[in-house]
């Protein structure tokens, strides 16, 4: 049977401080990532984003959710009123050890299917069923707005832990320590560049450092004490802070990944 | 009346005379000075539909109530005039003693109008003839200096190159053409001394409030300026793929680190310099060649530097300190010729330099600015010259409403991307300052969203503020709550009792004027937008890359933009907003 993965990434990630979709994660953004690995073993891919957030690039269609606001279940209905397939695999955008044995594993049960994991049913690491497209309607015009109840209204197999291969899958993270822990595990001397650029550059005297990775905080006090580039949780108001020279950045305490450039300009930019 | 006179000089070149007029305290408090105050007068004086180069067109310089204090960066003037670049309003800020004679003239502001019989000079109140014509805007700057503090034209100008300046101390009113306004006067240039004073309400409150703002213009938030300049800008913007080069083909350039502030000032910097009562100290002088230098901003070194394809410094610095010369907005003279260098690249025009050719574009700044040859096509800026070539070279253009674009990419800075298309200037920097915006964890630089209109709007509105005061937009990240520690300069400095809420109306009611004067001279909601090229075309390369901005985006976020200004969903001003907000020039 055809099958389809839904990698929704239109969360705010509020306690990471930043957007789970462009981390890094073995040298890709984590979205990049986790749609190569579903690649690998359904038909098609779609990825459902927020309208709020710009998602990095990737080898698959990316939908708009058009009511970001109603939670996983409006984008779980995006993606299944786009995808041909009769069964998807439906995934958030933190799952870094992804296994395509506990996918297959799940799609292979030919409806819908969800882990069950110290007594809760896991609904984003689960598989919907296309025909599920207008009890997802329903559901949301209700204002019943948890997955599991598509799940319910559709009738669905619950696996136990033993029942599936690679339930690491089901690791996610939504804080920087959970990232950086994991980070850690795959790479116990990941880097980052701390890329130096005006004022600061003339204080320190290099372009770039090499630098572990850590919180932005962490990171940019390899300047010092040539710079203080922070102020406490914050960075210091004389400088900007961009990753990549992407996404301009403030908070201190968000985590840095493996590979990342931490940008630092002069904050006062007009002229 | 304290803070301010109560009058304008407005001079009759036709008739070679001039007479005071009344400026009431109601006007004055409303729109204060600089660009507020210049805008009214603009309005009132302009006879609609004239062409900005007829002897009825007005050329405006505005002071103050804050010029001739203690105040630091205060000694700032407003040059302001239908734009012969544009069709609509044109204003440009300048630093200088200028102002400060100028308000010791003891007028608010000077409106001159009329056509001199002959290229003249007006000296102490007296027009005579000058034999200054066809030379340099420093040359007649140093020849007239003993007479006082002088505004002057350059060669751009008085051959109605339509993006002249208009220099004085070193520093020039550069956008929109305002050089050409004053040639087509047939005026080589002004010249202004005075001795009368301008009495203020607390003289110890101001000089207490002087050195605090003074002391904090010396903190972290200015220091960027002081340590590097403007310069700086070239390397950051190029890192996040936003410094605009090859005509905007690309927002980033491969020789950037050769044109870096920090790599150029070990090596060439000379001097540091401040405007007249400035304590930041931002002009940054480099040497070049065999003894020359020049201070060097950032406008000025993209537009002649990576837009064009030029990667020596040397050759870029000689090409800034020769508009200064000449009398020629560095961001439009870039600006057109890049867009020239591209029209050849495309076969549209023969004889054009090719990007990169540094002695190409020497050449070119002299033809345009003495109408010579491709220069004469040139001098006309890039909208009308992309008219005239044809072959979709509108599309390709880098300009909105006629005014070339600074260098911050659209595409990379997509809320500053809504302030250019919105700019009642064209494609401006100084008036909006939504960069900021894109500069911060406050929005999406890549993707610009109908928040950002909200955002956009809010740097206008204190940048109308700022340059209506006026003070130098460098000090605005000093300021801890810029409308109570204005609100407090003006009590002191003028006896009102004016409040935060005043002033937050007043930035409204400076930008909405400015509008009301261009829907009056023609406006139409289709100029608000940006060249085919950054609606069609992505970003290919860099940290941007792939970046777009869909027509759809664009104009969703303009939308948004007019209905938070209480316009129309057009851009139109209601009548009732007219008068919600006491604008009463028409």
């Amino acid at each position: 049977m055809a099958s389809a993965g839904i990698v929704l990434c239109g969360g705010l990630s509020s306690r990471m401080g930043r957007a789970k979709a462009w981390l890094p994660w073995r040298g890709r953004p984590m979205l990049a990532h986790v749609v190569d690995v579903l690649g690998g073993v359904v038909d098609e891919v779609v990825v459902v984003s927020s309208t709020r957030l710009e998602p990095p690039p990737v080898d698959a269609p990316v939908l708009r959710d058009r009511q970001p606001e109603l939670g996983p279940l409006a984008g779980i209905r995006e993606g299944l009123a786009h995808v041909k397939a009769e069964l998807a695999y439906v995934t958030g955008t933190d799952a870094p050890f992804l296994d395509p044995a506990f996918v297959k594993t799940l799609l292979g049960q030919g409806g819908a299917a969800a882990p069950e994991m110290d007594g809760h049913v896991q609904t984003l690491a689960a598989v919907y069923p296309r025909s599920g497209l207008a009890a997802a309607e329903s559901l949301l015009a209700a204002g019943r707005l948890r997955p599991l109840f598509l799940l319910e209204a559709v009738g669905y197999r619950k696996l136990g832990e033993g029942e599936l291969p690679g339930t690491r899958s089901l690791r996610g993270f939504n804080t920087p320590a959970e990232y950086l822990a994991a980070v850690a595990e795959v790479d116990p001397a990941a880097t980052a560049t701390l890329e130096l650029l005006g004022r600061a550059r003339l204080a320190v005297g290099r372009r770039e450092l090499e630098v572990p990775v850590g919180t932005l905080g962490e990171v940019l006090a390899h300047a010092r004490p040539a710079a203080e580039l922070c102020e406490g949780d914050r960075v210091a108001r004389p400088y900007l802070v961009s990753l990549d020279g992407r996404q301009f950045v403030r908070d201190a305490r968000i985590p840095i990944g493996a590979g990342e450039h931490v940008v630092v300009l002069d904050s006062s930019v007009g002229g | 009346m304290y803070g301010c006179h109560g009058h304008y000089w407005r001079f009759d070149l036709s008739a070679g005379r001039g007479e005071l007029r009344p400026l009431p305290e109601s006007v004055l408090r409303r729109y204060l000075g600089g660009v507020g105050l210049g805008a009214w007068l603009l309005y009132r004086e302009a006879p609609p539909g004239v062409d900005p180069l007829a002897p009825e067109a007005p050329l405006v310089f505005a002071f103050s109530p804050l010029v001739g204090t203690p105040l630091t960066t205060s000694a700032k003037l407003a040059v302001v005039a239908k734009s012969p670049l544009t069709g609509l309003i044109s204003d440009g800020l300048s630093s200088s003693h200028f102002a400060i004679a100028g308000k010791r003239m003891g007028v608010d502001a000077i409106v001159l109008v009329g056509r001199c019989a002959e290229p003249s000079e007006l000296v102490d109140g007296a027009l005579r003839p000058t034999a200054l014509w066809g030379r340099s805007a420093g040359e007649a700057q140093r020849a007239l200096a003993e007479r006082g503090r002088v505004a002057a034209i350059g060669v751009a100008g008085e051959n109605g190159v339509r993006y002249a300046s208009i220099s004085n101390d070193g520093r020039h009113a550069g956008r929109g053409g305002l050089g050409a306004v004053m040639g087509a006067k047939r005026l080589k240039a002004l010249v202004l001394r005075g001795e009368v004073p301008t009495p203020l309400a607390d003289p110890a409150r101001v000089h207490a409030l002087a050195r605090d703002l003074s002391r904090r213009s010396l903190g972290p938030a200015t220091a960027k300026y002081r340590e590097l300049g403007t310069v700086a800008n070239l390397a950051a913007f190029n890192r996040i793929a936003a410094l605009p080069s090859l005509n905007f083909q690309s927002g980033r350039f491969e020789q950037a680190a050769a044109l870096s502030a920090e790599d150029l000032r070990p090596v060439r910097e000379r001097a540091r310099a401040s405007c007249a009562s400035c304590t930041i100290g931002c002009e940054h002088i480099y040497g070049f060649g065999e003894g020359a230098s020049t201070r060097i901003e950032y406008e000025s070194l993209f537009a002649l530097g990576p837009l064009c394809g030029v990667s020596d410094p040397e050759a870029v610095l000689a090409a800034s300190q020769r508009c200064d010369e000449l009398g020629l907005d560095t961001i439009s003279a870039g600006g057109t010729i890049a867009f020239a260098m591209e029209c050849g690249e495309r076969g549209l025009l023969r004889g054009v330099p090719r990007f990169g050719d540094a002695e190409g574009l020497m050449a070119l700044l002299d033809d345009i600015a003495h109408r010579r040859g491709l220069g004469d096509l040139l001098a006309e800026g890039s909208r009308r010259a992309a008219l005239r070539i044809g072959g979709g070279a509108i599309a390709f253009a880098p300009q909105v409403k006629g005014l070339e674009i600074p260098g911050y990419e659209p595409r990379a800075l997509q809320t500053m991307a809504l302030g250019f298309a919105v700019g009642t200037r064209g494609a401006d920097h100084n008036r909006s300052g939504a960069y900021e915006i894109d500069f911060s964890d406050r929005a999406d630089r890549l993707h610009g969203d109908e928040g950002s209109a909200r955002l956009a709007l809010e740097t206008e509105d204190r940048a109308a503020l700022i340059d209506s005061l006026i003070l130098c937009k460098f000090l605005r990240g000093v300021f801890r709550d810029l409308y109570a520690e204005a609100a407090e300069l003006l009590a002191a400095v003028t006896g009102w009792p004016v409040t935060p809420e005043e002033l937050e109306r007043l930035g409204r009611r400076v930008v909405t004027l400015r509008k009301a004067f261009n829907i009056r001279e023609g406006w139409k909601p289709e100029d608000d937008t940006l060249p085919e090229r950054f609606l069609s075309e992505a970003l290919p390369d860099g940290a941007s890359a792939g970046a777009s901005l869909p027509r759809e985006r664009l104009g969703a976020m303009i939308r948004s933009y007019n209905l938070a200004r209480g316009w129309t969903e057009e851009g139109y001003v209601p009548e009732a907003l007219m008068r919600e907000l006491a604008i009463d020039a028409a």
